[in-house]
């Protein structure tokens, strides 16, 4: 009995910790103006509304007219801002960024990674310390020779160069998961396979990536999860709507203390919504794909 | 062997001996290709970039200056300071992280119903981006009408509110927290798969041998989790070390310097004085202390394994 | 130093599922009994009852005269001995020795006096700074063993250690435990599922089957006087052969077909009675003598030692273990004289036995 009460408790905190900052935020999201400004806040919503999400969905259309700009506190400027309409499309941009470093993990990294798992070849232990180290390496450290590089391409403002750029982020840790897994395989499939009359690649394919799905969902989840995510090198490559990410533009709205919190929450509540939801279908395949390994690597 | 055996084959079918050079630096070629062009090339021309005086307010002048640039950043105090701020925020977290995962995984190691629930809701940090959980912070932390002013106010422990980003006193402080608090599933994770590792046995041998709950976890949960340990530390240190969404989201760097840590120091220097030349030898300079951190790290703790 | 007892114990898991049911059993002390069954059967939650790894959930357990059911394990005064052995890997084979008694409050000298006593007898001396993966399986399970050892604990428990050694080692550690028993003078308590160590380690067998005690017995009440089928089948290698027939109107012979034996007893009143005879493999002679039974050889199997013959006897196939001299072929007919005076007879139905109870 005991116990079970011991239980009870450690579970409410753990709960408590971990969710009660983003209820705040959706219950945020769902506040008018006038409620957002009360002291002490109003943990639920007294006259919840949809106007926050209704700006973002239909901010093509919104106006910014004296009456819209007078509905909030002035003292907090609590408006809402015409790049509004901007946070769709930067989720558009995201979404595509993500999918295709997404895909362009899996071209590179599953091969490579059944190359280092299960091949015997010279230069090995070699091959998978220069791919722990390259992710060592701090992302700033990227930022300016990748920016001089863009710009003297002109390619700055387009979604290929963060694709390519969070190439660099990505792979090492998708080879990582996908190694790890990979060899906790046995070594015996491979060896029957070849005999059997398969090529390396079609072992690689008809063999060992059936039997790899954990690492894999686990691999297409960080790397999706990565891109999404990501803000500092976004930042310094994007400079127009046309390519932002949802990052950036969601930033946007925080540094401008004349908007109101409220639509700032909202706009963080769309921002976390995609990863989230992701995140909780697939949970156990992170787990599993994560700890092939992961401990004794 | 049946004359049916085939021979083993390599990548593209042709037969090979046990060592297989060629299949493998097939199948490696795309990663090799695409880590030298985005990892290796950048390291090695920012490198070159350091050796100049490039500032992009007048990029036609690029002069050559050597380690000038190298000169500069250890000379500028804001450097050192930016070095202290980063080395105290990292310790501040690693040690949070690592006490807060031990907690929960023990707690998710347990079974009971509603532990599922637990393990899901466990993403929901990890999965939020900084962006967002920046923002989040920022509200609740607001001097104005934020939650934390509320909820202390509410109970009573405050009697009015208080600024809380703004106080330099507290302004890391925060700011871990909401590292923190979004590194910590993971790291749990990381632990849990430690703990599910020890065999039951173990604890039923200690039992017999007279030790109680507290002994236990002292004498077999701990010592088997270092690995764990180990694992949560190094990667944690190299997140805190390098972080700096949160910075630029909650503080910008303030107030008056207080949360002007290494990667805030690199930005501000590259992107706003847009001193190219010095922000590449700052950006470098981070980069080695950063694999040397790392190197020493895996040295001294890999040992204990 | 301890009696154990166990008193209508029952232990029923919070699912349902019943590993035990209504348990009376009584150890003697310095006694070494051995609980024998298939796995399942509950010989395992017996022991951790005991080690107090587990808690009864009906019915009570006494050490002597001392009720035990909510002493926590770490509280009472008992060794054991895992199957895995369950070694400290992080911890030296001295501190893992060591550790049950630093739990325990000794001191330092008298810790290191027991530790080298223990590691003397046991003839691991060299491997004291050793940790337990630098070991062999005898080795660690030596370790194990010494651990227990140091306690001198009021009884001894051992989970099927030996299970996880190869053949000839574990033939040399059951001489070493027997041997173990007679110097510590205390009470063991041995689980195993592998009758031949049953009857050379045991005072007495306690043969269980799905949480319920068939029969307790010395080894040769077990072996020769079975309670029914499943303690008969259980023990003696290769397992007892079995006939179905009936009895003489006289209760004096077992039929079969045209089979016919004399019963070394008399049944009163069982006249037509379905009966299961039981014949262990070695109660045959190739010397004709007065109870026949007459068969054609299906099988002939040399095993250096002895040979293993398959005779198909009125339908049924029997196996039984003659000399390495023996010459047959299949196909043969052959007769052989069966010792009627250790033949069991069972209940066809219920498999009790007709002849011990």
């Amino acid at each position: 009995m005991k116990r079970r009460l011991f239980l009870f408790f450690a579970s409410a905190l753990f709960l408590i910790y971990v969710l009660a900052p983003v209820a705040w935020l959706v219950s945020s999201s769902f506040h008018g103006e006038a409620e957002i400004t009360s002291r002490p806040p109003h943990w639920i919503p007294h006259q919840p509304t949809l106007e926050n999400f209704a700006a973002i969905f239909q901010a093509r259309d919104r106006k910014v007219t004296y009456e819209t700009r007078r509905k909030g506190d002035p003292a907090t400027g609590g408006y809402i801002p015409s790049t509004a309409r901007d946070l769709i499309p930067s989720m558009w941009n995201s979404l595509v960024v993500a999918v295709s470093v997404v895909l362009l993990n899996l071209l590179v990294a599953v091969p490579a990674a059944y190359a280092m798992a299960k091949i015997r070849f010279i230069g090995r232990s070699t091959s998978i310390y220069f791919m722990l180290t390259t992710r060592v390496i701090p992302d700033i450290a990227l930022v300016v020779p990748f920016f001089l590089f863009i710009r003297t391409f002109g390619l700055l403002d387009h979604l290929g160069s963060l694709v390519i750029t969070y190439l660099a982020i990505t792979v090492p840790f998708s080879v990582f998961i996908l190694v790890s897994y990979f060899e906790s395989l046995p070594d015996e499939l491979d060896k029957a396979a070849r005999v059997d009359g398969c090529s390396r690649l079609q072992t690689l394919l008809r063999v060992y990536l059936p039997l790899a799905a954990p690492a894999l969902v686990a691999v297409v989840l960080f790397t999706f999860l990565t891109s999404w995510n990501e803000f500092l090198l976004a930042l310094m490559f994007t400079q127009t709507p046309k390519s932002q990410t949802m990052p950036i533009v969601v930033a946007s709205f925080a540094s401008d203390f004349t908007i109101s919190f409220a639509f700032i929450n909202a706009a963080g509540v769309l921002a976390v919504v995609p990863p989230v939801a992701m995140a909780v279908i697939f949970e156990r395949y992170i787990v599993s794909g994560l700890t092939a390994g992961a401990v004794k690597g | 062997m049946s004359a049916r055996a085939g021979a083993l084959r390599g990548v593209f079918g042709a037969p090979v001996s046990r060592y297989d050079q060629a299949s493998a630096l097939w199948l490696l070629a795309p990663m090799l290709g695409v880590l030298l062009v985005v990892a290796v090339f950048p390291v090695l021309y920012s490198f070159w970039v350091s050796l100049f005086d490039l500032k992009l307010t007048r990029p036609q002048r690029v002069p050559f200056v050597g380690f000038d640039n190298y000169v500069d950043v250890f000379q500028d105090e804001l450097f050192w300071q930016s070095v202290w701020r980063t080395t105290s925020f990292t310790l501040i977290c690693v040690v949070a992280i690592m006490l807060i995962a031990l907690a929960m995984a023990l707690l998710l190691n347990e079974e009971f119903r509603g532990r599922r629930l637990l393990s899901a809701m466990l993403l929901v940090p990890w999965a939020i981006p900084y962006v967002a959980n920046g923002l989040m912070w920022k509200w609740i932390y607001d001097s104005g009408y934020g939650a934390l002013n509320g909820v202390l106010f509410q109970l009573d422990f405050i009697d009015k509110y208080m600024v809380w980003l703004g106080d330099s006193h507290k302004t890391l402080w925060l700011i871990a927290n909401a590292f923190v608090w979004k590194e910590v599933p993971l790291a749990t994770i990381l632990v849990l798969v430690g703990l599910k590792s020890i065999p039951a046995d173990l604890y039923s041998a200690a039992r017999v041998d007279g030790a109680n709950t507290w002994a236990r976890f002292i004498h077999i949960t701990l010592p088997a989790l270092r690995p764990s340990f180990m694992l949560v530390v190094i990667y944690e240190t190299m997140m805190a070390i390098r972080h700096f969404d949160l910075f630029f989201i909650l503080t910008e760097g303030g107030p008056a310097e207080a949360s002007h840590v290494l990667a805030w120091h690199v930005y501000v220097e590259t992107f706003r004085k847009l001193s190219f030349g010095t922000g590449s030898a700052l950006a470098y300079i981070m980069a080695l202390v950063t694999l040397a951190l790392a190197y020493w790290l895996i040295r001294t703790l890999g040992e204990k394994l | 130093m301890a009696q154990i007892r166990f008193q209508s114990v029952g232990k029923t898991y919070p699912n349902g599922f019943v590993a035990l049911g209504n348990l009376d059993l009584e150890i003697a002390d310095k006694e070494f009994v051995v609980l024998l069954g298939p796995s399942g059967c509950g010989k395992s939650t017996t022991l951790n009852l005991i080690a107090g790894l587990e808690d009864v959930t009906a019915g009570s357990l006494y050490f002597d005269s001392t009720l035990m059911n909510v002493v926590p394990a770490h509280k009472r005064d008992v060794a054991m001995v895992f199957q895995s052995y369950a070694l400290y890997p992080h911890k030296s084979v001295y501190e893992n020795i060591a550790f049950g008694l630093r739990m325990r409050g000794f001191g330092k000298e008298e810790i290191e006096r027991r530790v080298r006593e223990a590691a003397r007898t046991l003839d691991i001396e060299p491997l004291l700074e050793r940790r337990p993966h630098q070991l062999s399986g005898g080795q660690r399970q030596r370790v194990a063993l010494g651990r227990a050892l140091v306690r001198q604990p009021q009884a001894f428990l051992m989970d099927e250690p030996l299970s996880n050694l190869d053949a000839a080692l574990r033939i040399a550690m059951r001489a070493e435990i027997k041997k173990l028993h007679q110097t510590m003078r205390t009470t063991f308590v041995y689980v195993t599922h592998d009758q031949a160590e049953a009857l050379t380690l045991a005072d007495r067998i306690v043969v269980m089957k799905e949480g319920v005690i068939q029969q307790i017995g010395t080894p040769e009440e077990i072996y020769d006087r079975p309670r029914n089928t499943f303690v008969a089948s259980f023990l003696g290698n290769p397992p007892i052969n079995y006939l179905d027939g009936t009895l003489s109107a006289d209760g004096t012979r077992f039929v079969r077909g045209a089979l016919s034996l004399a019963l070394a007893r008399p049944l009163q009143g069982q006249a037509g009675r379905q009966v299961k005879l039981g014949i262990r493999a070695e109660d045959v002679d190739t010397r004709q003598m007065n109870q026949m039974l007459t068969g054609r050889v299906s099988s002939v199997l040399p095993v250096g030692s002895d040979t293993f013959l398959g005779v198909d006897v009125e339908g049924a196939t029997l196996f039984f273990r003659l000399g390495r001299e023996l010459r047959a072929h299949e196909g043969e007919n052959v007769s052989l004289s069966v010792n009627m005076s250790h033949a069991q007879l069972f209940d066809s139905s219920s498999g009790a036995s007709l002849l011990w109870q």
